[in-house]
């Protein structure tokens, strides 16, 4: 069974259909890229998936339970994390606490623990603690662990953001534009990243405008366009898909990877 | 701040300096003692304070919310706890319990609507709650006296056993602020701690991680209430009588300027602010008339210059904010 | 009915006071419509007008019209005092929204006691601007002040309307409201338009206060009513509009009236605070938008 499945979605604002009926799934342990034109859809699909607002119709599964309309801690408690096209940093913290508090998820206690400290809260802390440093080693910040996180370069801070989410434990990670703002060096790093994080297990979704880096990472694609899905397939379909290869030269952007 | 590869964080050092400001709190106190009881009065108010801003800054400096109307809780605590022991002769302790109870129930009522606000619905949302507290305890006469205010209250105490002077009560008052303290740096090193700071940070990276963040902005609320409840019962005990003007905007205004000069957001930052604020005007004699003022040109002004507050220009506390780790 | 008359000169007090809530009102969505501010010191101007044109009046011995075109701009300045020496340095440095509103708040609290210094705590008025009065209509009463204040507060309203829709300043306002940043690449210059939003907010507050002291008083600390019922009248009518304040403060003054007649005075600002409460998480969005959406974030 897949572990998300997102059925016949539609998110109208208004007048405009930001997403029009998308259907697809995503098998566990794969990575999926999610691409189109600017306006497309693709955040919307994020926001609509990670409960940010319900669909105007249609509904979405992840791991079999229906959470379609769920708040979005609720969804991301679920194991659902995502990420966010405009960084979404806690900028005044230091950066190993931003990671620290990705793994708010995958730990418990609240005002009584923190007060008397029994003996598996210390040991959570130090897990919490260690987890943080082997994720910033993870993706190359483990130097930059008591910086506060505005002081690091952008590029740096788009990693944060990833260890950040993969303190989470993630069962599905929704990554939105993460190589935005990038220098080429740096993408080369985060798709590093992003591969090394599948392998791992976990499962992806990108959106992603860098033709390169989809075409290199993703083993799926989903395209979409003025909101609707226009083509799924792997890397090679997609570039040869006639649909696609249309929507891109009318647009800005070209298929040349 | 050029902190490179800091990784190995000795615990004993950062203890160390940890303790510097209790050490700091202490001698100030130490100080009082051996001064005259009116020196003893302007810092038994300073500890007060210093409780009622800790809670506040839970709020406001580690949730990154807004609450002009603090002062709300510090009436019931402050009105509860005279009514309860001069009128039904209850222990202060046990009324300084039950009022912060009361507090706490109270801030669950009101907070769970209000807190869905932001900005400035937010803002004015907990003024107004604020201002309706300090015209009910002007209105309501049968409960209040008005303002006549309510006078007779007993000094704190256990068991029978009162503290009769002053001086033994700046010393329970320096106690009970040290341990507020305390429990806040606790709860904020922590996960709990953790998700307020979340919210603060950015509200949808939080939802995005699984934060609650409509619950965590309540139990943050709540605390402050219980904070600025036991500042109100203490404030009656220490002075024996409270009037509606004891619990006015004038205290929303005092305590931020306390909260932003020592340092929002920060463990220190309420003790420092409340202790400079309360003896200020008290070393700049002549200036009572103007007192606030000057309360609020300081408030303005650290808004304005530093809006980071001293313990925010201080690399010192910066560090014991930025990552003390529960050694034990 | 024996209460009709009691009913129908609640209604005619209401819509006098009203009307002053509507100017705090419209006080309040000017500067929030060039800077994105809510000021929180909006009643002090009210205050101001009151107590400068008294002090103007009596201590000084000018006449009326003499001491209204005097305590006009008096009160302006100290708007665009405000402006320049404290939002305007915060708002550079990027303070926060809450930072701001307190520093605001904080400046209501200094100009208030500093009027408590230099006037003393005792209540002021003066008379009505026409003597003599009032007016009876059956068991009606309707004070002379009352036509001023409909009068003045028409004549106020129809000036605000030509200056936003016909003068180049007032539609460099309105292009503010609705993006600043644009308006700012458009040439506009933004910080002079939220200089003129403070002191056209503060002449407004001040003549809300010139007009309403005769039948009241004023003192030091009339401020925070007018502006929590000024605020509340701008919520009702959907923050950022001025017509919906105007309707907004006649319907609230109305409502104050009536329910002092059923409640009594003495709970009056409980009331009044209370529904501030009760728009704010109810109505986030105005009386006159419904429910739609939430509330708006800053
Ligand atoms: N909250 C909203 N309210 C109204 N319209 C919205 C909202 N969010 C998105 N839209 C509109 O929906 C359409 C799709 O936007 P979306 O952000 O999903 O595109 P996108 O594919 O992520 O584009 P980009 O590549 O530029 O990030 C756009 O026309 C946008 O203006
Ligand atoms: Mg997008």
């Amino acid at each position: 069974m897949a572990l998300l499945s997102v059925r016949e979605e539609t998110m109208r604002f208004g007048g405009l259909f930001a997403n029009q009926s998308i259907s697809f799934d995503v098998e566990e342990g794969e990575l999926l890229a999610v691409i189109g034109p600017n306006g497309a859809g693709k955040t919307t699909l994020f926001n609509v998936i990670s409960g940010f607002f319900p669909p105007t119709s249609g509904s979405i599964q992840f791991d079999g339970k229906d959470i379609t309309g769920a708040p979005s801690h609720q969804v991301a408690s679920a194991g659902l994390v995502r990420t966010y096209q405009l960084v979404q940093l806690f900028k005044h913290l230091t950066v190993a606490e931003n990671v620290e508090i990705g793994s708010h998820r995958v730990t418990r206690g609240g005002v009584f623990s923190a007060l008397f400290r029994p003996e598996w809260m210390r040991k959570q802390e130090k897990n919490v603690c260690e987890g943080a440093r082997e994720l910033l080693r993870f993706v190359g910040l483990e130097h930059q662990a008591d910086l506060q996180a505005d002081k690091l370069p952008y590029g740096r801070q788009r990693l944060l953001e990833v260890a950040r989410a993969l303190a989470a434990k993630p069962r599905l990670l929704l990554l939105d534009e993460p190589a935005a703002g990038l220098n080429t060096q740096e993408t080369e790093a985060l798709a590093d990243v992003i591969t090394r994080i599948q392998r791992g297990g976990t499962t992806v979704i990108l959106i992603e405008h860098d033709m390169s880096l989809v075409m290199k990472i993703a083993q799926r694609i989903v395209v979409l366009d003025f909101g609707k899905k226009i083509a799924e397939g792997t890397p090679d379909e997609i570039k040869a898909h006639p649909d696609v290869i249309a929507a891109y030269l009318g647009g800005t952007e070209t298929v040349d990877a | 701040m050029t902190s490179h590869a800091t990784i190995s964080i000795e615990p004993a050092g950062i203890r160390w300096q940890a303790m510097l400001p209790v050490v700091a709190v202490v001698v100030v106190a130490g100080f009082g003692l051996l001064s005259s009881d009116y020196v003893v009065t302007v810092l038994g108010f300073a500890f007060i304070y210093t409780i009622f801003c800790t809670g506040l800054n839970f709020f406001m400096g580690y949730t990154g919310q807004a609450s002009f109307g603090q002062s709300a809780f510090a009436a019931i605590g402050g009105y509860g706890s005279a009514i309860l022991c001069a009128d039904y002769g209850w222990e202060p302790l046990l009324a300084l319990f039950a009022t912060m109870a009361l507090s706490g129930v109270a801030a669950v009522i009101v907070g769970f609507p209000t807190l869905r606000l932001r900005g400035h619905y937010l803002a004015m949302a907990t003024f107004a709650l604020g201002l309706i507290v300090y015209e009910v305890t002007i209105e309501w006469t049968g409960l209040t006296q008005g303002y006549m205010g309510y006078s007779g209250i007993p000094p704190l105490g256990i068991a029978g056993y009162e503290l009769v002077t002053v001086k033994q009560q700046l010393v329970a008052l320096v106690v009970l602020a040290l341990f507020g303290v305390a429990v806040a740096a606790r709860l904020r090193q922590s996960r709990f701690g953790r998700a307020l700071a979340s919210i603060a940070g950015s509200e949808s990276a939080a939802l995005a991680l699984g934060v609650d963040i409509a619950r965590y902005k309540l139990v943050a609320f709540v605390i402050a209430a219980l904070y600025a409840s036991a500042a109100g019962s203490l404030f009656a005990h220490f002075i024996g009588f409270i009037s509606p003007e004891v619990f006015g905007v004038t205290m929303v205004v005092q305590s931020f300027a306390m909260l932003y000069l020592g340092g929002i957001g920060t463990m220190w930052g309420p003790t420092i602010g409340a202790i400079i604020v309360s003896v200020l005007p008290e070393a700049l004699r002549g200036l009572k008339e103007m007192q606030d003022i000057g309360y609020t040109a300081i408030l303005i002004f650290i808004l304005i210059f530093a809006p980071r507050g001293l313990a925010g220009l201080s690399a010192l506390f910066g560090r014991v904010r930025g990552r003390v780790k529960e050694a034990a | 009915m024996p209460n009709l008359v009691e009913f129908l000169q609640s209604v005619v007090n209401g819509i006098g006071v009203g009307l002053i809530y509507g100017l705090v009102g419209i006080g309040f969505c000017v500067i929030y419509n060039a800077s994105g501010i809510v000021n929180f010191a909006q009643g002090v101007f009210v205050m101001l007008g009151g107590m400068v044109c008294q002090a103007l009046l009596t201590q000084f011995g000018i006449p009326l019209m003499l001491a209204v075109a005097l305590t006009i701009p008096l009160v302006a300045i100290s708007g665009m005092i405000m402006e320049l020496v404290i939002v305007r340095p915060m708002m550079h440095r990027g303070a926060t929204l809450f930072a701001i509103i307190l520093a605001t708040l904080a400046a209501q609290i200094m100009i208030e006691r500093i009027t408590l210094l230099t006037f003393g705590d005792r209540p002021r008025t003066y008379h009505e601007f026409t003597t003599g009065g009032p007016l009876k209509i059956g068991d009606i009463a309707i004070g002379y002040q009352l036509f001023w204040i409909l009068g003045c507060g028409a004549l106020l309203v129809l000036l605000l309307w030509l200056f936003f829709t016909r003068t180049r300043t007032g539609r460099a306002l309105r292009a503010c409201s609705q993006n600043r940043e644009a308006a700012q690449l458009l040439g506009v210059p933004v910080a002079r338009m939220m200089l003129i939003s403070f002191a056209l907010s503060a002449a407004l507050g001040a003549v809300a206060g010139i007009l309403v002291t005769p039948t009241q008083y004023t003192a030091y600390n009339v401020g925070t009513p007018f502006g929590v019922n000024g605020f509340i009248a701008a919520i009702i009518g959907g923050f950022g509009r001025a017509g919906g304040a105007l309707a907004g403060g006649l319907l609230l003054g109305v409502l104050q009236a009536l329910a002092i007649v059923a409640l009594g005075a003495g709970f009056k600002n409980v009331a009044a605070l209370s529904a501030l409460l009760v728009v704010l998480l109810l109505f986030p969005n105005g009386l006159f938008a419904g429910f739609s959406r939430g509330a708006k974030a800053h």
